[in-house]
């Protein structure tokens, strides 16, 4: 073991590391993810928050985001991790200031210390989304609840995936873990809100707009997805999907 | 009535966040309790128009005034045109989205010549006559303010008025005289009759030109008796008490400043003569430490900006340069706010400076010496001597720094191939001083850029009378310098000189190329200032086809008697004065800055800041 100097040492646990669920609207959805972080950092400084910096030529605000969400896509179920650098501030506190500073259509929803050390972004296992596609087919509850089966049902589900590498034919199958509907006839035009547990994180991840398009193209039926919305956020632990806030991850 | 922008269309362009709006500290005001709708039109992109302080001050001035809501407007980029062209969307206002064709005034910020054919774009865009005599009663006024205003009539048939010079004064007294008009069932003609009367208004409608056979100006005439001749511009005299923003708008995407910018002094002292910018903004007028203070310290809270940069013409000439950095950094430091100095004269007060304030890596420094040699850098009067550029680069490359760009420019007057020799043998001596720095100093890797660009002779400079030097003239310029250059360490960058050439017609233009401009847009050309889509051969199909020759007005040398189309434009600086000064350059005689001796040349009308005997100037 290195020795390490009781001052460093102090340092370290004097952090309070903080896991954030935020909302994220349509007023915000078009900025990316890098943009989002700046966004944040702004708004950090602006409330005073005591964020810590990392050393070196460029410091860097000690903030982690989850899983980024496609430009376009809003979410009720965004999480980020703060550090920082005075324990005399609580969890809510934090929250309230940081709330004041937020430009709409951003808000934290809940907060919460933690101790664990690993970071959100590599505990991404799952998330849940609800998707709006209208269509002018002909669809009845029924044939779209069996259509869905023998969707499932297949042995393989190929579809293009871009990769680093460019487009690779990969297998989504086990990447589905749920996918129900509502269907809302709406004139010559049917509307029907998808509701999906897929994949997500570094490991595996499906991009909800890639299911719907692999649904439809299986189903030879015209689609146009109107929105997308984040509605649940999961990390894996002991092979179980909780929720990020949970007790058990933080 | 607000446009509507689907996801999908948001979804199909590039960086939708620049159509969106909501940005932190944009102001948002219920549209039905202000009396005047006022657009502030940018006509480049997001990136770029967010950028501009101007535009800035402007904005936060006007909605200020509780009649008043002004929003800001971009000039969409091509696949947004595109799509909104194929969608019937209007051009609209980023905070309410609302169609400009509805607001009291669409604003052009006049920064660049080559931006002009987008202001016809937008207008189109909007639903608004691009020609001012074709507006009817409901149509927005269409007004205009800027540096490029400063010779207005390539504009003149477009721009309803113009305001001149400074605009925080004279931009309130046209909203209330607007005030005072609207909804009094008058004329259009009425309104523009009340503000004509306004000092700094110029209603080009309310003139008219007469040419010679030579095709030069005969004489300048106003319609009505009471039209002013001379149209003076304005100034703000008291630079800390006017109107400064204490927030300002926080964009989501990355813009070309992104960051607080504060603005220590207007004017320059220096007298460049190839500088527009160093007469038209005279006198000088400072900020005093004090108050950029805490203008600084209320941004910084407002906005959480991780950095700010001082914003002037040659800032190092700020004459209370030390305190106001030694307080910033002191302020600044334990809030990671970095410093910037982007106009700085390298000495070692200011490398020390750089080490201590700015997040530097120590790789490039940028010097403009303009011109290769002495003889003509007093010909430019640009005050800086080879020893000057020397002893700068020995203290760069002594603090570490390894990269230096050097800026100049190609067909000055009277330049000969001697003074571009110059060019090559000022970067070679460079390259010598970073051998002569000891090895545990150096950084690694010496690279000197050496750049030129074209000049463009503009209006209200000693050079104004000047001919551009050929296309073809230049281009040979380049080709002696590129062969003259041949060291690995030294890099020469060049461009083609189209762009500078239709520059340099529109920046002496007269009324006459009004129309070409209009056909040029007919035919495509946009965002000309873009390499990518800046069509040469579209501009000289339209000069051709409008019977409009552009040599006339970019490689033509005027005489001192000629009537120039902006003449009837006051700056205070007098015609008189760079009379003397075009024959001082020929002469190759320097002319002392403004703090050293007083050249006379007429600012002092404006009994302000230097010229008024102001102790800060």
């Amino acid at each position: 073991m290195p020795p390490y100097s009781k001052a460093v040492f102090v340092e370290v646990t004097a952090l309070v590391n903080i896991r954030a669920k935020f909302k994220r609207g349509d007023e915000v959805k078009f900025i990316s993810h890098l943009d989002l972080m700046k966004v944040f950092e702004r708004a950090i400084r602006r409330a005073k928050l005591p964020i810590a910096y990392s050393q070196g030529f460029n410091p860097h605000p000690g903030m982690v985001f989850g899983l980024p969400l496609s430009v376009g896509v809003t979410s009720e179920a965004e999480y980020g991790e703060f550090e920082i650098t005075d324990d005399s501030i609580s969890v809510n506190e934090f929250a309230d200031r940081l709330n004041a500073q937020l430009p709409q259509g951003l808000g934290i929803l809940s907060v919460k210390a933690r101790r664990s050390k690993e970071n959100i972004m590599a505990t991404i296992a799952a998330s849940e989304y609800s998707v709006v596609v209208g269509t002018k087919s002909e669809c009845t509850e029924k044939n779209i609840k069996s259509s869905i089966q023998k969707y499932l049902a297949q042995n393989e589900i190929v579809v293009k995936k871009r990769t680093k590498s460019g487009m690779k034919d990969t297998n989504i199958k086990d990447m589905i873990y749920d996918l129900s509907f509502e269907l809302q006839p709406c004139g010559t035009f049917n509307i029907i809100k998808f509701n999906m547990l897929v994949s997500a994180g570094s490991k595996a991840n499906l991009k909800p707009d890639l299911l719907i398009a692999s649904f439809f193209d299986y189903l030879k039926l015209d689609y146009d997805i109107d929105r997308i919305h984040r509605t649940k956020l999961f990390v894996k632990a002991q092979d179980q999907l909780l929720d990020p806030m949970d007790g058990l991850v933080l | 009535m607000s446009v509507r922008l689907s996801d999908g269309l948001l979804k199909s362009v590039e960086k939708p966040s620049r159509y969106t709006g909501n940005e932190w500290n944009s102001v948002i005001k219920d549209p039905r309790n202000v009396n005047i709708r006022f657009a502030f039109c940018f006509p480049d992109t997001y990136e770029i128009g967010m950028s501009h302080l101007g535009m800035k001050i402007l904005y936060h001035l006007l909605n200020e005034r509780e009649d008043c809501y002004c929003e800001r407007v971009f000039a969409p980029w091509t696949d947004m045109e595109a799509k909104m062209r194929e969608n019937g969307i209007p051009l609209y206002s980023l905070e309410t989205k609302d169609e400009i064709k509805n607001f009291d005034f669409a604003g052009f910020t006049l920064q660049y010549e080559m931006s002009f054919s987008n202001i016809l774009n937008m207008l189109d865009l909007a639903g608004i006559p691009i020609t001012a005599d074709n507006r009817k009663d409901n149509d927005p006024f269409v007004c205009a303010g800027g540096p490029c205003a400063y010779n207005p009539e390539p504009l003149a048939d477009i721009i309803d008025f113009f305001m001149m010079g400074e605009g925080e004064e004279i931009i309130n007294e046209v909203m209330d005289a607007y005030a005072g008009w609207k909804g009094t069932g008058r004329s259009r003609t009425d309104f523009l009759e009340d503000i004509a009367g306004i000092e700094g208004i110029y209603v080009p409608s309310f003139y008219e030109f007469e040419y010679k056979e030579n095709g030069t100006i005969k004489s300048f005439n106003p319609l009505k008796p009471q039209y002013p001749v001379k149209i003076r511009k304005r100034i703000i005299h008291d630079m800390d008490k006017v109107f400064y923003p204490d927030k300002i708008v926080v964009p989501y995407t990355d813009i070309v400043h992104d960051r607080i910018m504060l603005e220590v002094f207007r004017g320059c002292i220096r007298g460049c003569r190839f500088c527009q910018a160093g007469f038209i903004y005279r006198p000088v007028r400072e900020k005093s430490h004090e108050r950029l203070m805490e203008l600084a310290k209320k941004l910084e809270e407002s906005t959480g900006y991780e950095e700010i940069s001082l914003t002037s013409l040659s800032t190092s000439d700020y004459s209370e340069l030390e305190e106001l950095t030694t307080e910033l950094i002191d302020e600044m430091d334990e809030r990671k706010v970095g410093l910037s100095l982007p106009s700085l004269r390298l000495d070692s007060f200011s490398m020390d400076l750089m080490e201590k304030a700015q997040k530097v890596r120590k790789s490039g420094l940028t010097f403009a010496p303009e011109a290769g040699t002495q003889r003509l850098r007093d010909v430019i009067n640009k005050g800086v001597t080879e020893e000057d550029l020397l002893s700068a680069v020995s203290l760069a490359f002594n603090g570490g720094w390894h990269g230096v760009k050097l800026y100049f420019m190609l067909g000055l007057p009277t330049e000969t191939f001697e003074d571009v020799e110059g060019i090559a043998d000022l970067a070679y001596k460079v390259v010598n001083a970073y051998k002569r720095v000891p090895m545990e100093k150096k950084g690694k890797g010496l690279n000197v850029t050496v750049s030129t660009s074209t000049f463009v002779p503009k209006a209200f400079t000693p050079f104004q009378w000047e001919a551009q030097e050929s296309r073809e003239g230049v281009s040979e310029k380049q080709r002696f310098l590129k062969g003259r250059i041949r060291s690995k360490q030294v890099t020469y960058n060049y461009h083609e000189n189209k762009l500078s050439f239709l520059e340099a017609v529109f920046a002496r233009g007269d009324r006459r190329i009004c129309k070409v401009l209009i056909k040029a847009w007919e035919l495509g050309c946009r965002f000309d200032g873009w390499g990518e889509y800046f069509k040469y051969d579209i501009w000289m199909q339209a000069f051709s086809e409008c019977g409009v020759d552009p040599y006339f007005y970019a490689v033509r040398k005027r005489e001192y008697d000629e009537i120039l189309p902006w003449d009837h434009i006051d700056v205070g600086v007098t015609k008189k004065f760079l009379i003397n000064e075009s024959k001082r350059a020929h002469d190759g005689k320097i002319t002392p800055n403004c703090r050293k001796n007083c050249g006379g040349c007429g600012a002092a009308v404006f009994e302000s800041g230097i010229c008024g005997g102001d102790s800060l100037g």
